[in-house]
């Protein structure tokens, strides 16, 4: 706010003469005496979803007092949604944890003591302990660690680094495995590259908008914000939005269709028939751009092998494609005519032939938008190609307007969780641990011998690959012994708490580490708990859902003695010295390692810590901390973003598409799209003009691929694993609200939030309700068959389910829905369905 | 909530108590009482009555302040005016920022009142009219902004029908929507579910007694609209067809866009969308 | 220039009508209050040749329903008008 001296002298004066008289003023004027003096404003990324907001974070005195939307931001242009209102507020809730705690007896770490207060050292001693037993005795997978889509780029890239080449073990997984792993396994089967080819400007450049199972008003705010102001502003434009219960989105939708879970498969194969039926389909495009493929049907539902339906399973996770005709593709999709899919699906066939009609049709420019209704999906990354299927028939890609777009759940799902290969079977940039080359080049970057890098299939380690939902069972199976959960509470978020979670966390044989800001469900399960200093309380980055990295500064200091999981991850390497984890034969290969810490080997390289300590300073002089570069005495961020930016620049890189600017520049711009080249970012990828690594006259290629073609995969549509029968005759479908984020740590601490949404509720259709003697606002017990939880109906509320499913959101600690969802996975990207179990509904 | 609980009790004890003393000297303080009764009828405008109650100057009357809406509340909502409060003493009343009327839907104050001051009739918590929601401050009301709140529409029982969201294009922003919150009164009660969850500091949705809240338009004005939609087509004659002199390639539109001037390259004999022609055929089949 | 704020206490009821009195006279402002019958009033005045506060501030005690004034805050500096019309952030 612009003040005067004589405007200021003036608000002062009228507030000495309000407070002597007891007078309660207009706003107008207690605003001006609390002009924003002595705010240092600067600039981060929202802490929530993968939207990427930007927001200005106001610190005075060490706090921060004040935030805004960003209104330079190209994404939100100075909006927020309601939960970046109150951003300032998640640092601050009166639980922060600030010192780490041990579960102890007598003095001595115990599974089944009390939480004591004890040292960074001594929490570290114990847990290197345990961990270089574990790895011992069980191998690479008698380890694990857990982290997030919500880490910062360089804590994901220091983690894979000391997972991968510290302990040598890819027991190493994100949270997005629960959230992207369907999207990505479908970007490299459809394209050999991960992540959307177009970008937000899409959306307002398409004439259509079709969401799959995505709920965007609430889940992806501003966006949906920009989606709805096209629709309001374009002559012609149409929304169709498909779900398996109505919600916030059809209050806009032009054609709302409600459809039978699973059945999403069989409406886009529809779609497919419909447009090969009308010879609509582009064929120079297909026959320059696209190759036909089929992938083996009956895969199984990633379940325990011990478990019926796996067993009945013929090609139990198997996903190797074959090559096929277009006519054999024609043929593959030509069962699913109108009446199949309205029949299944049970969405009226008008509604089925208006969608179809608005792919086919070569004028309109369509965006498909989904989240989790495709990603948490049994079939997902099947499901994810089927989409990709309709938009390659038609052309209709990598342009402005025409755009297939995977939506992120979390703000660096893509930056951290994806890019610098957080996953078990991957590495940096889109390099996977089952090729030897890829492993070879990364131990160059890396400087470490050759081997040193669990292959996928490991001459001497044997299979070293190992999924966040297989990490719970080999907890429960005793198999894995070591878990470090950080920056996600996956006690709270993974299926089947009851049956797979829980007792693998309480096992007497593990020790289960949590980092974390507050005591969550997940830290109270632990056994140490390490308090976390989080987001704007150390320098970051994040990459959101449209390749768009942003960083940040460190805005303010974290509470006692909570520090960082980048500090965390690093310091913890110096614990663990490289013969406790490395074979004598792989020291030999390197001799100057022998007798060094993982810290010294990973991160005092030479290459890491090449940039000194520096204060870091704003364009206008402001200056800021950096605790880990202070306490590591190099500039940590930078040397590991620099690091990592050699896999895209260095000599003999693998694969192209990944190029990031350097460092410094993020800082200045207010995000950069990649892959950057030359010091310009890329909007849409593959097309010529757009993306650099498209040359002159070839209009499109899909570089991912060596021979530049996408994919076309045919699949059927296949049952859920956990259809509603007798005993459990209702769908159960999770996810969130707009007001809370994920398993709500943060935003339940926000006491504005917290009343506007205080308790899950089970949405519920009003006769299913009735039929069960309740009503709204009654409690009612939901129970399947691995557990039961209590909450109130709502027959009334913002999500309308048809009868024979329910929703519940799982962000109420207190209502743990996933004691009753099923640890069912899509067999290929082993990404757990959250949206499909059956349950019943009894008066509580 | 537990706090909530303990004060509704104090109120209570301590309205016995008074009524106790009333009784025993009513003739001395009788005087005073009636100056505080005269002050009620201008009750503060955050004190909302429960459903059904009379409009005011007969629920005064009707009611005989006996407390046992107050003891049947289930949410502990309702509370009793007191000697010195500006309401009548003894009169139920809930203030929405705090304690919002949860809208039982077996309306248990109602059937608790022994007078009708309460109106039995009432049947449906739907039909109450406590009050009405006003988006008194639209200045700070962050979906004014363009912000996505929208806790007040999502807390909204009357879902859709009481608070609806007007979408308009967010001029400032060029390429985000607005969502703005509108209250109806033909489907709002007043409850102030709303008003308690606004995420504001001073909440900038409010609900006030309707006598505060709504305006009155003239007797004499229509919407010409809105009695057109009602009649189902113009209230006078329809308008002659009107023809103009247009050169080449401009067509007028008088109830729409009026004056069009046709791109020539756009111009076709056919559909330039060929499913138009190619769909007829697979639909026929 | 001077900048001076006071409290004007108004006979009951009489706040508003008040207000509206005060604020014809030049360089006062009322910024709230009325409902209380305590105005909260700013004189201000910009520089020694346009009708210096204390002026005015006589002139407020004979507009009729004012009961008294209190001034509760007085700032008198060198500094011009322009000085003082600059933005300080």
């Amino acid at each position: 706010m612009k003040l005067t001296r004589r405007e200021f002298i003036k608000s002062n004066a009228v507030a000495a003469a309000a407070s002597v008289a007891g007078v309660a003023l207009p706003v107008m004027n207690a605003a001006a005496v609390e002009a924003d003096d002595g705010i240092r404003w600067d600039k981060a990324a929202c802490r929530y979803c993968g939207t990427g907001c930007s927001v200005l974070m106001g610190v005075k005195d060490g706090k921060v007092v004040a935030c805004q939307g960003d209104p330079d931001a190209p994404v939100n242009r100075g909006l927020n949604c309601i939960k970046g209102y109150f951003l300032p507020k998640i640092l601050y809730g009166k639980d922060r944890l600030t010192k780490p705690l041990m579960r102890k007896k007598n003095g001595k770490f115990a599974k089944d003591g009390k939480f004591e207060a004890v040292s960074w050292d001594e929490a570290f001693k114990t847990m290197a302990e345990k961990w270089v037993a574990a790895r011992k005795a069980k191998g690479p997978k008698g380890i694990g660690m857990f982290g997030s889509g919500q880490w910062t780029v360089w804590e994901g890239y220091a983690a894979s680094k000391l997972l991968k080449a510290g302990f040598r073990s890819n027991s190493l997984e994100p949270n997005a495995r629960h959230c992207m792993a369907s999207a990505v396994g479908a970007f490299m089967r459809g394209f050999g590259i991960d992540e959307p080819m177009g970008c937000y400007d899409d959306l307002e450049h398409a004439d259509v908008f079709v969401l799959w199972g995505a709920n965007m008003a609430e889940m992806h705010p501003i966006l949906w914000s920009r989606l709805t102001d096209t629709r309001l502003t374009k002559p012609g434009c149409e929304v169709h939005v498909l779900s398996t219960y109505e919600h916030r989105c059809y209050e806009l939708a032009d054609n709302g269709m409600v459809f039978e879970p699973q059945t999403d498969l069989a409406i886009l194969n529809y779609i497919a028939n419909y447009i090969i039926q009308n010879k609509a389909y582009n064929k120079a495009f297909i026959d320059k751009h696209v190759n036909f493929t089929k992938t083996p049907t009956d895969i199984g539902y990633g379940l325990r092998g011990t478990d019926p339906r796996e067993k009945a399973a013929k090609n139990r996770a198997k996903g190797k494609l074959a090559k096929i005709s277009f006519a054999e593709y024609a043929k593959s999709v030509e069962p699913y005519t109108l009446e199949y899919a309205a029949k299944l699906s049970k969405v009226p066939k008008d509604k089925l032939l208006k969608l179809a009609k608005v792919y086919a049709d070569p004028n309109k420019k369509v965006s498909s938008y989904w989240t989790m209704g495709f990603n948490q999906h049994t079939r997902g990354v099947w499901v994810n190609g089927l989409c990709y299927n309709v938009h390659l028939l038609m052309g209709k890609i990598s342009e402005p307007g025409n755009s297939p777009f995977s939506l992120t759940g979390q703000p660096s799902a893509c930056g951290t969780a994806r890019e610098v290969g957080t996953f078990t079977h991957r590495l940096p940039a889109d390099l996977v641990v089952k090729k030897d080359a890829h492993c070879e080049f990364a131990e160059k970057v890396w400087k470490l011998p050759e081997g040193a890098i669990p292959r996928a299939n490991d001459p001497i380690l044997g299979k070293t690959l190992i999924h966040a939902v297989a990490m719970h069972r080999a907890l429960n199976d005793g198999k894995m012994n070591c878990f470090w959960v950080m920056c996600n509470n996956n006690m709270q978020a993974a299926a089947n708490m009851n049956d797979e979670s829980y007792p693998g966390w309480r096992n007497p044989d593990n020790f289960i580490a949590v980092s974390d800001p507050y005591p969550t469900v997940s830290a109270q399960a632990a056994d140490l708990i390490l308090p976390t200093a989080m987001w704007i309380e150390k320098e970051g980055a994040y990459g959101n859902a449209e390749r768009r990295t942003q960083f940040w500064r460190q805005q303010v200091a974290a509470p006692g003695e909570a520090k960082s999981d980048l500090w965390q991850i690093m310091e913890f390497a110096k614990y663990v010295k490289v013969e406790d984890v490395w074979p004598a034969d792989l020291i030999a290969k390197k001799p100057a390692y022998a007798g060094k810490t993982l810290y010294d080997v990973l991160y005092a390289n030479g290459q890491v810590d090449k940039f000194p300590a520096e204060q870091v300073t704003d364009s206008r002089g402001d200056k800021y901390d950096n605790d880990e570069s202070a306490h590591f005495g190099f500039y940590v961020q930078k040397g590991l973003f620099e690091e990592y930016r050699l896999f895209n620049s260095a000599k003999g890189v693998p694969k192209k598409g990944h190029e990031m600017a350097e460092f410094d520049a993020y800082h200045k711009a207010r995000g950069i799209r990649w892959p950057v080249i030359d010091g310009k970012e890329t909007l849409w990828r593959f097309r010529e003009g757009y993306d650099p690594h498209v040359a002159k006259g070839e209009g499109v290629r899909f570089y991912g691929k060596p021979d530049g073609r996408a994919n076309i995969i045919t699949a059927p549509y296949e049952p859920a694993a956990e259809p509603p029968d007798k005993a459990f005759d209702l769908w159960l479908c999770t996810g969130r609200v707009l007001e809370h984020w994920h398993s709500g740590s943060m935003t339940q601490r926000v006491p504005e939030l917290h009343r506007a949404v205080p308790d899950a509720v089970v949405y519920m259709h009003p006769k299913d309700a009735k039929k069960r003697r309740l009503r709204n606002g009654a409690l009612a017990k939901i129970s399947s068959r691995r557990g039961e939880i209590v909450c109130k109906v709502d027959t009334k509320g913002r999500n309308k389910p048809p009868e024979g499913l329910v929703f519940i959101p799982w962000f109420d600690a207190g209502r743990l829905v996933n004691k009753l969802t099923l640890d069912q996975t899509d067999p290929l990207s082993k990404e757990t369905d959250y949206k499909k179990c059956a349950v019943k509904i009894t008066r509580a | 909530m537990s706090e909530t609980e303990r004060k509704n009790e104090i109120n209570r004890r301590r309205f016995l108590g008074n009524m106790l003393k009333t009784a025993c000297g009513v003739g001395l303080v009788g005087l005073g009482l009636g100056a505080y009764s005269k002050r009620a009828s201008s009750m503060p405008a955050n004190y909302i009555r429960p459903p059904g109650a009379l409009p005011e100057e007969d629920f005064l009357g009707a009611c005989i302040r006996c407390g046992l809406c107050v003891r049947d509340c289930p949410y502990d909502i309702l509370l009793l005016g007191e000697v010195g409060d500006e309401v009548a003493t003894g009169t139920p009343y809930f203030i929405a920022r705090t304690g919002p009327c949860e809208m039982c839907e077996d309306i248990p104050c109602v059937a608790a009142c022994p007078t009708n001051a309460l109106d039995h009739d009432l049947k449906a918590i739907e039909d109450s009219r406590m009050g009405l929601a006003v988006v008194i401050d639209q200045e700070n009301c962050i979906a004014f902004h363009g912000l996505r709140c929208e806790v007040c529409f999502n807390v909204c029982p009357i879902r859709n029908r009481a608070i609806s969201l007007a979408m308009q294009h967010n001029a400032r922003s060029g390429k985000h929507a607005l969502f703005i919150p509108v209250v109806h009164s033909d489907a709002c009660t007043g409850c102030g579910l709303c008003e308690r969850a606004c995420i504001l500091e001073e909440a900038a949705i409010k609900i006030f007694p309707t006598h505060l809240a709504k305006g009155k338009p003239g007797k004499h004005y229509r919407l010409g609209w809105k009695e057109k939609e009602k009649a189902g087509e113009s209230l006078v004659t329809p308008d002659a067809e009107h023809r103009y002199h247009l050169p080449e390639g401009v067509r007028y539109d008088l109830q729409g866009e009026g004056l069009i001037i046709e791109d020539e390259a756009m111009e076709t004999p056919f559909s330039s969308n060929p499913l138009d022609t190619l769909n007829s055929g697979f639909l026929d089949r | 220039m001077n900048i001076c704020s006071l409290i004007v206490h108004t006979k009951p009821t009489l706040g508003p009508r008040v207000s509206v009195r005060l604020q014809t006279l030049r360089g006062v402002e009322v910024h709230g209050g009325s409902k209380e019958d305590k105005l909260i009033v700013t004189v201000e005045d910009k520089g020694e040749t346009d009708s210096p506060v204390s002026d005015t501030m006589n002139a407020l005690r004979d507009v009729e329903g004012v009961v008294s004034t209190i001034l509760i805050y007085h700032y008198g500096g060198e500094e011009s008008l322009e000085e003082m019309n600059r933005e300080i952030n």
